[in-house]
């Protein structure tokens, strides 16, 4: 499993599929939307940056768990945290007004 | 971020600037017991963000705590200038002698393009028409932000009061404490008017406005604001939430404010607009087609594709709304490619439960083809109503507002809702 961080988010690899993959499309896709912080290594995606450098480095454009989603194997996970937001719709839940629609 | 009366107030007393004895209240119980402690004579005024606040009615006077509690009944609750007083500022009624104005403004002509203090020989009015009426009045002085400002220059600009030695020492200390307040809270501007000489040779700030940079509101946590926006209101729940993605990141706006603060009734649409003026057009539009916007947001300046997912996870949170408006009414120079992923995440995450669920989506400009492959690839087994469009819909406002509409009605109808 590789885990890094960026700015705001974490992105997830599960690496152990990722040999099965044809495409890298995750790896591509870092190159042309971001700043090209994934690399090939082994033939598993990963990052060659220290913590600091991945924080600084990341443009969080999203676009390699797109790739992975759509050309991968499913293996690339991206956390992009809002726990106000998690306990503000929990809160709607247990007032049933979540899914509240107008008939 | 415009501060309220009191909290500048206090910002002042910090600044050893002296400020009428008082305090705030909530309540008229609040504003007698307010009075009591004052002892004699007060002034009741309205805490609202607004200019012309006597004129209104938000200023009254009361000679007994008994008053005093009268008078912040009628203001308490009551709307002035379209704005609901919920506090009042409740302190002693000064014996005026003199009034001036000070002041610290960031004057960004092209000449200046840094702070500027100015005084005025006459205080209680707008320091704009005086120095238009009585130049002569009305001192300014541009400051070296580096270097700040010094005694003899703020001795220099108060000189023309009419005053004695010792209360020009007064004025002059003010004026320096005014700018040393100004530059600690990366304020845009912090004004007194009226500062008050009174009877007894006393100076007290009697009314200010400080306004403090919005992208600076994160470094002072000591002021306690919530969010760095100037809502006639306190912050809704997901206005909170939409802010937070804000603080400390200028990789792009993503603004997001509330129209009503609870949809009750069909009608309305989250909007997500891109380029504020643009977007306005796409209201216009909806509202011309029978909808309404449950919120006013704005994801433009290029922001990261993170920043774009959570504004639209935080439009998509708005209980009752009835489909999702992407209104880029403008060819952006971003590169919309980061929007098509940060949407594409969101609506995956959060529409997959609701089947038939309108989105019209309107994206043009930089990476448009790409961005439309993005957001139809990437929604492709989405059970939504979805369309996308581009720069041949840019300035067609009514066709796409008119898709909405079609999608709504569709959506209304699956679900049994009366159009």
């Amino acid at each position: 499993m590789t885990e890094f961080k960026e700015r705001t988010i974490t992105v997830t690899i599960d690496d152990s599929v990722c040999g099965e993959c044809t495409t890298k499309a995750c790896v591509t896709a870092c190159r042309i939307y971001g700043r090209g912080i994934l690399t090939l290594r082994e033939g598993k995606p990963t990052i060659l940056l220290t913590a600091s450098e991945a924080a600084r480095a990341g443009t969080e454009c999203l676009a390699c768990e797109h790739e992975c989603l759509l050309r991968g194997l499913h293996a690339l996970k991206i956390n992009v945290p809002m726990p106000e937001l998690d306990k503000f719709k929990a809160s709607l839940n247990t007032r049933g007004e979540e899914r509240r629609e107008y008939s | 971020m415009r501060l309220y009366e009191f909290q500048g107030k206090q910002l002042l007393k910090t600044a050893n600037i002296s400020i009428p004895k008082g305090g705030v209240a909530g309540t008229p119980e609040e504003a007698r017991k307010v009075a009591e402690g004052i002892g004699k004579a007060v002034v009741i005024k309205a805490q609202i963000w607004k200019t012309g606040r006597f004129k209104a009615g938000g200023i009254k006077f009361a000679n007994t705590p008994d008053e005093a509690e009268e008078m912040a009944r009628d203001l308490i609750g009551s709307e002035i200038s379209g704005t609901k007083v919920k506090q009042v500022l409740v302190e002693e009624k000064l014996e005026i002698s003199k009034e001036f104005y000070a002041g610290v403004i960031v004057d960004s002509s092209r000449e200046v393009r840094g702070p500027v203090v100015i005084f005025s020989t006459q205080g209680g009015t707008d320091v704009e028409q005086v120095a238009k009426e009585s130049p002569g009045k009305v001192g300014r002085l541009g400051v070296d932000y580096l270097k700040g400002i010094d005694s003899s220059e703020a001795d220099g600009l108060v000189s023309r009061a009419e005053v004695n030695t010792r209360e020009k020492e007064l004025l002059s200390s003010i004026v320096s404490s005014l700018y040393g307040l100004f530059v600690k809270y990366e304020a845009r501007s912090a004004e007194i008017n009226p500062l008050v000489l009174t009877k007894d040779g006393n100076v007290f700030a009697a009314d200010c406005r400080i306004t403090v940079d919005d992208s600076a509101i994160f470094r002072h946590p000591e002021l306690g604001i919530k969010v760095a926006r100037e809502f006639p209101r306190e912050p809704t729940p997901l206005e909170e939430i939409a802010y937070e993605m804000e603080v400390g990141d200028y990789r792009g706006n993503a603004f997001f404010s509330q129209m009503v603060e609870k949809i009750e009734g069909p009608g309305y649409v989250g909007y997500h607009g891109i380029g504020g003026g643009g977007a306005i057009l796409g209201v216009d539009a909806l509202n011309r087609k029978g909808l309404k916007i449950a919120n006013y947001s704005d994801s433009s300046g290029d922001p990261t594709a993170s920043k774009v997912y959570r504004l639209s996870k935080v439009i998509l949170a708005i209980p009752g709304i009835e489909g999702y408006l992407l209104g880029g009414f403008i060819a952006a120079n971003q590169e919309q490619w980061h929007h098509a992923h940060g949407l594409v995440k969101a609506f995956r995450e959060e529409l997959a439960q609701k089947p038939g669920f309108p989105v019209v989506l309107l994206i043009c400009g930089n990476k448009e083809k790409e961005s439309h492959v993005i957001l139809k690839e990437g929604l492709r087994d989405l059970p939504i109503r979805l369309e996308v469009y581009g720069s041949e819909y840019v300035y067609n406002p009514d066709f796409v507002a008119g898709r909405m509409r079609a999608l709504v009605d569709e959506y209304r109808a699956d679900r049994g809702v009366r159009p």
